[in-house]
């Protein structure tokens, strides 16, 4: 099958009719092309979302509460719920093994001054945890920590357009801002890759916060992240656990979610995997079609070439060629024509690829790429799309009768 | 070599079919040149094509070499053709885009004979029909009588029990058709069996047996003088 004389028909058949093996190889070439870059979009747009979602922990889990929108347990519907700090232990006990990380929030909103600036802040009152649970890079100081929680410390760990807000160029380390009159000594600055908005906060203690409003051990939310060993399937079932205990504790209906909701990232992540999985599936429904059209153009072009060869097969058969010899023949010079020119489809756009896919970085699509798996794929596509290609030409080929491809009228 | 009896066979045109052979009886032994003759219609393309199990007969027995030849399959039909038979064609039918010695080498290729002893025979076959020099030729290269001859050895080049002309003269000029009939003697002296196809008397008469066909029938069967073609070359 892969002697010399085969190949050399092949080059010959290829040689005479150069123009029309460079149109048909282009359509195939360019449906890998498009197929290639295709896939790479969805990618690209892939590595986007994730690199929205990055900004968090992507363990991270939420629990917020509202009010009851159905009667149970002996309670009407409307009822709120508050979440204390009891709550949060609770949880801590329940499932020591399954959290990584919990810190309870607790909003507030801050008229801050230093000196002759003021502005006005949002303030997230939380537990050291909630560094790791909300990615927070510290980049001067320290984070609020254990011992900020017992004493109730007046700390605050503001961010980056904060600190240039109130500060200009001095160092706001170690100096005393006011927050609604109170004094509370900056620790720390952060900043967040995710965005400017979330510079412009500012972390507390909890139990600082806790104080002032009220003496109160009202918290508005709970964050945490779980084991980070844990799969898709592992997390949500976590995440279910947790919804149920948390909805039995305050007595809320199972299906009740604006009463209380256990918010799992691993879910959100679980909806765009299924929602780039049906783009990709797009990109390569489209893919396919375009290639349907070169396979067409191929075979076209091989039926074309076996009518002006009829006579030469004819001759062929005359001295001894058996119909597989024939059927071989096309096949393999099908699957040279496909392979070649889709290889230089696949070359084409991996290089552009490689070329401007690093520079592309948009929140929404960054780095389209692809990876090995897909070249693997397409080639594999190629070989078949050829042979599917030659299938029917061959069988043609293979099926002319000596008499009359000899016959001289 | 060759045996046949009541061979029949007729086509369809259209919706009234066409009977063209009405019957042949008809034996050829080893080492004969037999002409086969008849104006066109006479049947005489249509037994060359059965002969050469290029085309099926409706109904008769066909045995050549002592194997009967009949619902071959195409594979089957292929071999054959591979091991019984060579044709020799009036338009040579040489493949275009390969040289002299590669057009000889293909029956062998198809014989699966490995590359190095295929060349080395195509070399000398070409050499026996006076072409070694223009091994490497393509076809363009070379007048329709040296095509004839590269035909000629590519029929050889496998050995055939029987070699099959059909009008190998037709397309060249009187001269040159004394030539490849002087080289069809040649190869009929070393004991080949060899049948041709012509409507030329005296291409006919440079064979030793003359078969005449007309209307689908043998009307004449006859041993000849044979005229050597040397003398006009």
């Amino acid at each position: 099958m892969f002697d010399r004389d085969v190949w050399q028909e092949i080059f010959n058949t290829l040689k005479t009719n150069k123009l029309r093996t460079f149109l048909t190889g282009f359509s195939v070439g360019w449906a890998i092309f498009i197929l290639v870059m295709l896939l790479a979009s969805v990618n690209g747009m892939q590595n986007g979302f994730v690199g929205q979602f990055n900004d968090d922990a992507t363990n991270s889990v939420f629990v917020r509460t509202g009010t009851t929108s159905k009667a149970y347990g002996g309670f009407e519907a409307g009822r709120r719920i508050q979440l204390k700090n009891d709550d949060l232990e609770y949880i801590k006990q329940t499932f020591p093994k399954d959290i990584e990380y919990i810190s309870a929030r607790y909003y507030a909103n801050a008229t801050a001054r230093y000196k002759s600036e003021t502005g006005s802040y949002s303030v997230q009152a939380t537990h050291p945890g909630h560094q790791a649970i909300e990615k927070t890079l510290v980049v001067a100081g320290r984070y609020i920590n254990e011992a900020d929680i017992v004493n109730k410390a007046k700390v605050a760990v503001i961010g980056r357009k904060v600190a240039e807000d109130l500060f200009k160029t001095e160092d706001p380390l170690g100096k005393f801002v006011e927050f609604n009159g109170l004094p509370f000594r900056v620790i720390g600055i952060f900043t967040d890759d995710g965005d400017d908005n979330a510079e412009r906060r500012i972390y507390a203690p909890v139990s600082t916060y806790q104080r002032i409003y009220g003496n109160t051990n009202e918290i508005a939310s709970i964050a945490l992240t779980y084991n980070p060993n844990y799969d898709l399937t592992e997390a949500l079932e976590f995440s279910e656990r947790l919804e149920i205990l948390m909805k039995r504790r305050h007595k809320i209906a199972p299906e009740d979610q604006a009463g209380l909701s256990v918010w799992n990232y691993a879910e959100a992540f679980n909806d765009i995997s299924s929602f780039t999985a049906v783009l990709k599936g797009i990109g390569i429904g489209v893919g396919f079609l375009i290639l349907i059209a070169g396979i067409v153009g191929i075979g076209n072009i091989m039926v074309f070439t076996i009518k002006e060869r009829t006579k030469e097969i004819g001759v062929r058969k005359a001295l001894g060629a058996r119909p597989s010899q024939i059927v071989n023949l096309v096949l393999l010079e099908s699957v040279f024509i496909t392979a070649i020119s889709g290889f230089v489809g696949l070359l084409f756009a991996w290089m552009i690829l490689a070329a401007i896919g690093p520079m592309i970085e948009t929140p929404a699509f960054s780095n389209p790429s692809v990876n090995l798996s897909t070249v693997i794929t397409a080639t594999i596509i190629l070989v078949i799309a050829g042979v599917l290609a030659g299938l029917l030409p061959a069988m043609k080929a293979a099926n002319v009768k000596p008499i009359v491809a000899l016959s001289d009228k | 070599m060759i045996e046949i009896k009541d061979l029949h066979k007729s086509y369809k045109m259209g919706s009234n079919s066409l009977h063209v052979l009405k019957g042949i009886n008809f034996k050829v032994e080893e080492g004969e040149l037999v002409a086969i003759m008849g104006s066109s219609g006479s049947g005489k393309s249509t037994l060359l094509n059965i002969l050469g199990m290029l085309d099926g007969a409706d109904s008769g027995e066909y045995t050549l070499d002592g194997v009967p030849i009949k619902n071959l399959s195409e594979t089957k039909a292929a071999q054959y053709r591979n091991k019984f038979l060579g044709f020799i064609f009036q338009s040579f039918n040489l493949i275009n885009y390969k040289s002299a010695a590669e057009n000889v080498a293909l029956p062998l290729y198809y014989q699966k004979v490995p590359r190095k002893e295929r060349q080395e025979k195509a070399m000398q076959y070409l050499e026996r029909v006076g072409l070694k020099p223009w091994a490497g030729h393509l076809p363009s290269e070379l007048s329709g009588g040296q095509k004839q001859r590269v035909a000629i050895a590519r029929a050889m080049a496998a050995e055939p029990k029987v070699l099959l002309a059909d009008e190998p003269t037709g397309a060249l000029d009187s001269k040159t058709s004394y030539e490849v009939m002087d080289l069809i003697q040649k190869i009929n002296d070393e004991g080949n069996t060899i049948l041709v196809v012509t409507h030329e008397e005296d291409i006919a008469h440079m064979c030793k047996r003359i078969v005449h066909l007309k209307d689908g029938l043998i009307v004449e069967d006859k041993k000849v003088e044979q005229v050597r073609a040397e003398q006009y070359v």
